[in-house]
Formats: C-alpha cells, structure tokens, sequence
C-alpha cells in the first residue's frame, strides 16, 4: 500500500561507521523505502565520508561518550546544529523520522529544529536512565512536538512512559525474515551443538553465563560442542576457559548473512544470555527466522520477544545453574525443540520488513494529515536570519 | 544603574519565555487538531464501511437495520455523543463479526480484512490523539499559561473514550 511518492528524511543519532543496532535498522529501512519509491535521505554523523552510500548526509564527525553500559558515537554543538538546519531547509521534507530523540544527539537538535510532521522511534530501554532523563523538562518541548511516537519493544515503551509521560505505539524491529528462511543444514553445526552470536568480549552480551553453565551441561552431553560466532579476540576468553572443555570451543568470527541462515537451521539450540542493555534483540528475531530453537535470558526485551516463553526458552538472567538445566532439557528432547523452532519461524515473519515498514508507513501517514511540510522552527528561523548563516 | 538593567533583563527574559511558552502551546492545539481529524477520518471511513456490509446479501434483515442505523448516527453525532454512538457501532459490527465472518464469501471477505485493517490503525490514531490530549492538558495547567492567558479562547481538548474490545 506504499502508494504516494514521499520525501522522507531520517535521522541516525549514531555514527554511521560503527556497527549498532539503530544503524542496522536506519539503514535496512531507508534501503526498503527507496526500493517502495520514496525519495530518502538519511543524516548521521560519520568518520569516513567516502564509505557512505548515497543516501545518506555525513553531519560530522561523531564524538565518543559512554551512555547505556556502552560506548555511543554521537554528535552535537553549534556547528551541527546548522548542519542539521541546512539539512532539514534543503531537503524538502514530507515528513520527518527521527531515531533515539530524547539522548543528546542530532536526532533531539533536529526535532528542535524543525517543525511540521515529525515522527520519533525510541530503542533505548533501561531501567538506569535517571541521568539522561533528569532533563526531562528540557526534552519536554522538543518530544512533545512529535506527531507521533513509535517504541520498539513493550520494554522501551515503558521506559517512555515512566520517564517522558508520553505514550507510543509498538513496532517491533524489522529483518528481512526470507534471507533466512532457507538455511541448508550443515553437518559440522548439527548434532548437540549450542551457538552463540554477537560481541562475545561486551560483559552485558552474556558469553560467561554460557561458559560457566558448560561444565554442567558437558556432563549430560559429552559431546556437546559450541559455535561462538562474532567480531572480537577469542584468545583471552580461551584462557579463561576449563583446559578439558575448551576443545568443546569453535570460535567462527565474523559470519555473512548466508552463513547465519545455514548456522541458525543447523544448531541445536541458540543461545542469547544477554545481561541487559538489550530492547528488542534483533538476533533472537533472526535466529527465530532461521528456525532455530531459541534459549534467552528472562530480560524484558525477549521475555516480550518470545511470547514469555511460547516462542523460545526462557531462563532466570545471569543464572548459569538455570541456563543449564533449560539447555539440557532440551538437547533431550527433540520433540519439544522442534516444537518450539516451528512456532517461533512462524512468529518471526511478523518482524519482516514487508510488515514492518508497512506499519511504519501508516504511521507517517498519520502524521501528515493537515498536508504541511517540513519547515524549520518559527523560533529557529529568527535565529537563523539574526546569523544570518542560512537563513532566508 | 545597575537595578534598572538586571530588571530590564529579567523583563526580557520573561518576554522572551511568554512567547516560547505560547509556541509551544499552539503547537500542542495543533497537534490536538490534526490528530482529531486523521481520527475522524478513519471512523468516517469505517461507518463508510459498516454500510456497505450492511448493504451485501451478507448481512440478514435484522443486523442490516442495526448496522445501517448505527452507522448514520456515528456519521452524524454531534462531538459530545460522538464516543458513544462509535461505541454503538463497533458493537454493532462486533455482533456481526462474531456471528459469521466464517460465512463471508470472497466479496465481503475483503471487506472485512478492510475492517480490520482499519480497526488497527484507529487504535493507533487513537492512542495517538490522546497523548496529544494529555500533553495538552498538562502544559496548559502550568501557572504562566494561566496567568497569562495563552491559550486565547481556545477550549481545553478533552479525550473521548473508545471501547474496541468489542472488535
């Protein structure tokens, strides 16, 4: 239904070159727009201007600070600030998304920017979120010119709530969910085999929790054997690993798309025992895709993920003695897991972009009845011709 | 000297925050407003909808005379019966659902997938709406805005309450 021809402009709070979860979904969003028709330009700030691809504005170079148990490449200050106003008065907008607008970045400078119909997406959740939220008041403004708001996950929207008094509509994260639904079993992955995607060397990724609960589970299964794929040095997690277990241990590196789709249908069973930090857990959505059997940590964003247990297994957080127990009831039943990799195929298709874009579109929609544009601020604009920059 | 300026600054400042004040305000009506009419819009559509199912064999004599009398009252109410006579027809509509949408021929069955469709973005629209309702109330409450009158004439936006569990 992506009928009329629209002028989207996005904005990514985080650096475009390094890997992250809200990049991921900017990127494979605008990419399924242009591919609908729609004229969309993306701004982010960025290290190396040569790698962008067309749609996307470099805003500048991206600062490091630590926010939400990791480190966030962001940008703002003045000279942003009127990249972000020339980007929004050249570019004509019809409507205008904005990513993670409530943490100082571009995003939030553009929403105060600009007026007219301004959608917002909110990843973050967190319960730890006092300091960015104690200036609440002064967010209040700028978020409450959206015309509409969009949370990821159950978890995120609650965050929104509980910090921002402001209601959003839940649209979950998008993948391409056919890319992995034809993954071919391959022998060296199969058997009782256990995998595990993601930055293993991040505490709040969750590996230690597998590797403490491995000694238990390799008493049940002798010949249980785990696949860690992931950018990352395996070598310090290899020495801290029980020497009679570590042979147990295949370290793959980085795996292409095709080769995830093949991972996720061969294994066992995966395994997400992230700590927290997570809102939606794109991984578990396309692990699900791939039809694989699903064992995560009981933290909001997957409990919501998984249906509280109907899509995928669930254990209590940080708990390596339940992780285990769940692990091995499950290597010896292969009824239940297929079981479980049947329901959770079907239920991922409602995470593909063909759906998800659709729900973000009519939310665009939404926002634009009244038929008005982008422009910039009426306070903004007056700034603009006292600085005579860009101004009109 | 010296008084004249900080109070001539602090006048400024005030001014200054007046007119931010009422900026923001008269965004939030407009918010208010545009996301009343996409509501309007989308229930306009559905009784639009509820009417022709009304008129397809699907419908018997009976539900037919239910649908099409709900339907004209939830066009035509006026705005402070307007929850409850789209209360009326979601009911109305729910009735029908309920009994045999199992029935539905390959006509109506799109018509259906149409309203259902529809139900979910009106609950969207709706959720939207009232946030820019509750918004609106809460910056409205602030003492400045009072004293100072910026909302004008422009009444306070009230939320309308929408069952849909019905659907």
């Amino acid at each position: 239904m992506l009928k009329a021809r629209l002028s989207i402009g996005i904005v990514c709070p985080y650096g475009w070159d390094t890997p992250g979860g809200v990049q991921n979904h900017v990127r494979d969003l605008a990419e399924f727009l242009i591919g609908a028709g729609h004229r969309v330009s993306v701004l982010a700030p960025a290290i190396d201007e040569s790698q962008l691809p067309p749609y996307v504005v470099n805003a500048g170079k991206p600062i490091s600070i630590p926010y939400n148990g990791a480190v966030a490449r962001v940008l703002f200050g003045p000279i942003a600030f009127a990249r972000v106003r020339q980007w929004i008065q050249n570019g004509e907008f019809d409507v205008l998304h904005l990513h993670e607008p409530a943490i100082p970045s571009i995003s939030l400078l553009a929403c105060w920017a600009a007026e007219g119909p301004m959608v917002g997406t909110f990843h973050a959740a967190a319960k730890h979120q006092k300091v960015i939220y104690a200036i609440g008041p002064i967010l209040e403004p700028a978020i409450e010119k959206l015309s509409a708001r969009i949370a990821v996950s159950e978890a995120a929207r609650l965050t929104l709530t509980n910090h921002l008094e402001t209601d959003a509509v839940v649209i979950p994260n998008g993948i391409y969910a056919k890319r992995y639904a034809n993954g071919v079993q391959r022998d060296k992955w199969s058997g009782n085999t256990i995998g595990f995607i993601g930055r293993f060397e991040e505490p709040r990724k969750g590996l230690q929790v597998l590797l403490d609960a491995l000694p238990i589970v390799a008493r049940f299964a002798p010949d249980v054997k785990v696949f860690v794929a992931g950018p990352g040095d395996p070598r310090e997690i290899a020495k801290s690993i029980d020497p009679e277990l570590r042979h147990r241990f295949e370290f793959l590196g980085k795996i292409t798309e095709e080769e995830k789709a093949d991972f996720m249908s061969s294994l066992a069973i995966y395994v997400a025992p992230n700590t927290g930090g997570e809102s939606f857990g794109i991984i578990l959505a396309e692990a699900l895709a791939g039809g694989a059997c699903v064992v995560a940590s009981d933290i909001p964003a997957f409990d919501s993920l998984l249906g509280g247990g109907e899509f995928g297994a669930l254990f209590t957080s940080e708990d390596s003695m339940d992780l285990a127990k769940t692990i091995i009831d499950l290597l010896r039943d292969e009824p239940k897991r297929k079981e479980l990799a049947r329901k959770g195929k079907n239920h991922a298709q409602k995470f593909d972009w063909d759906v998800v874009a659709e729900e973000i579109f009519s939310i665009y929609e939404m926002a634009m009845v009244g038929g008005e544009k982008i422009t910039l601020a009426s306070d903004s604009r007056s700034w603009n011709r006292f600085l005579s920059r860009d101004g009109r | 000297m010296k008084t004249t300026l900080a109070v001539a600054l602090i006048i400024l400042i005030s001014l200054w925050y007046l007119s931010f004040l009422a900026t923001r305000l008269d965004r939030l009506h407009h918010r208010v407003e545009t996301s009343w009419a996409n509501l309007d819009g989308l229930l306009q559509r559905r009784a639009a909808i509820a009417l022709e199912i009304a008129y397809s064999d699907f419908a018997d004599p009976a539900s037919s005379l239910l649908l099409t009398s709900a339907a004209y009252q939830a066009r035509e109410a006026p705005v402070q019966d307007r929850s409850s006579a789209e209360m009326a027809l979601s009911g109305a509509l729910g009735l029908l659902i309920v009994d045999g949408a199992i029935h539905a021929n390959e006509g109506e069955a799109a018509l259906f997938d149409e309203l259902s469709a529809l139900m979910v973005k009106i609950s969207i629209a709706i959720a939207i709406h009232t946030d820019a309702v509750s918004s609106t109330q809460m910056v409205r409450k602030k003492v400045a805005i009072r004293l100072f009158r910026l909302a004008g004439t422009a009444p306070l936006p009230v939320t309308y309450e929408f069952e849909f569990d019905a659907i």
